[in-house]
């Protein structure tokens, strides 16, 4: 297990956010009336507003954070270099959207294509967070769970900008990726445990950890309980699922075990 | 097949005394905490007795890097003419990437400059026509410099039990697995 991380789960919770943000204020306007279907000023300014927190946050782990823009210059083979790409092309079209919002010239075309560089931005940075030294994560998971991020955000998110007739589509959506996400939770530790010894000690390490259970307490049963029970998102919920995905980004970065622990023992 | 410079390492005959890890330390005076190189005994699972074993382990100079290919400033090269990994830190913004890409563990951070860092197999030394300061320091010759082109020993294996296999990126390391020790067992008791 390797340390918390704590600005790479702030950058990734917070830019899979916005994604989930545009993600969904896309899908409302393209299954309503486009450009009229909630608060878009708000929304797409609190979408920019934690994408720039994500970059903020990013820059908190680097060594020298004045070096930043150099990680532009490896995109031939780096899937770090082309995740700052990809979010810094999401950022600019967000921007692009909110400047049409705010002078009342709203862009169907520009929403449709951040909320595609948003989802290709997700898919890099999966990538990014999936190399061989993880063999728990050097799969398809790492796309897996930061895709349930934007959906499990953007849905819950989606309640402060949409109007009140939408609240029971997003209802449909969230309780949905709450139920994938606790099926998620509790099979993938599962599965680790059958896999060779350094992923069975990320199973072992998940399951033994109390943050893990709260997790799961904290970001799918007590939402999932609420929703089932009110059929509305409250307003707290989105902080509350917000609060679950950060640690479930806890658990990702520090209870993954790095296969060089295990050196002079089976792998 | 171009040159590739890497390590041998000869578990029959290390005996775990650390003097390559030291002799790395005392050539490159790293940041307590920083190791380049170091020992790594094997566990029961891998060598189940009374006698221990180990691997001496630094960067294993893959063919395939994954430090050069996450590096997202460019700041690994790979030598042309003897495959050498490089780490050029001057370029490095301690983004740590290579630290958790890498699935040896190699490349290492280093608090003081907030740079990741890690064996450069000595290319100075190499450049002057000298060895390594880990395999000169081998009082047993149990570390040695190989050209995998060249080398032929029949008993070497690139992957012994406790060194985990990751063909894609190809380690230039091969190892000689340690001797099993001869067992004499009384059959009236």
């Amino acid at each position: 297990m390797s340390g918390m991380e704590l600005p790479l789960v702030v950058f990734t919770v917070l830019g899979q956010a916005a994604v989930g943000i545009v993600l969904l204020s896309a899908v409302r306007q393209w299954a309503g009336h486009p450009g009229s279907e909630g608060n878009l000023r708000a929304e797409w300014i609190v979408a920019g507003a934690l994408l720039f927190l994500a970059f903020v946050a990013s820059l908190f782990h680097l060594g020298h954070p004045t070096g930043a823009f150099r990680t532009l210059v490896h995109l031939r083979t780096s899937w770090l270099s082309r995740e700052v790409l990809l979010f810094g092309i999401f950022g600019i079209l967000i921007l692009a959207v909110l400047w049409g919002v705010l002078r009342g010239a709203f862009s169907g075309v520009l929403t449709a294509l951040a909320a595609l560089a948003g989802v290709l931005a997700l898919w890099v940075s999966a990538m990014a967070y999936a190399p061989p030294a993880f063999p728990a994560l050097h799969n398809g998971l790492p796309i897996v769970f930061f895709l349930l991020t934007a959906v499990l955000v953007g849905s819950s998110g989606a309640v402060y900008f949409a109007p009140p007739e939408k609240e029971a589509l997003l209802v449909r959506i969230l309780g949905s990726a709450l139920v994938v996400g606790l099926v998620l939770y509790l099979v993938v530790p599962w599965v680790w445990l059958s896999g060779g010894t350094v992923m069975r000690m990320t199973g072992e390490a998940y399951y033994a950890s109390a943050l893990y259970w709260i997790r799961l307490a904290v970001g799918f049963v007590l939402p999932i309980l609420v929703l089932a029970l009110s059929r509305r998102i409250p307003l707290w919920l989105p902080v509350v699922v917000l609060a679950g995905e950060v640690m479930g980004r806890i658990l990702f970065f520090s209870h993954v075990v790095h296969s060089a622990v295990n050196l002079g023992t089976p792998y | 097949m171009k040159k590739q410079l890497g390590f041998f390492i000869d578990a029959r005959r290390c005996i775990g005394c650390f003097t390559c890890a030291m002799a790395c330390k005392n050539q490159y005076n790293q940041e307590p905490g920083v190791v380049w190189r170091t020992l790594y005994p094997l566990g029961e699972a891998v060598y189940p007795h009374r006698e221990r074993a180990f691997y001496s382990l630094a960067c294993n100079h893959c063919r395939r890097p994954t430090c050069l290919e996450v590096c997202p400033v460019n700041a690994y090269s790979k030598r042309e003419k003897d495959g050498v990994v490089v780490h050029h830190q001057d370029k490095c913004i301690g983004c740590g990437n290579c630290i958790r890409s890498c699935p040896y563990g190699a490349p290492r951070y280093n608090p003081v400059l907030k740079k990741a860092e890690k064996c450069s197999l000595c290319w100075e030394r190499l450049d002057a026509g000298l060895k390594p300061a880990c395999v000169l320091s081998c009082p047993v010759e149990a570390l040695q410099l190989l050209d995998v082109e060249a080398f032929t020993r029949v008993d070497a294996v690139q992957y012994p039990p406790g060194f985990p296999a990751f063909p894609k990126l190809d380690p230039s390391v091969r190892f000689v697995a340690p001797r099993q020790p001869i067992v004499f067992l009384r059959e009236d008791l």
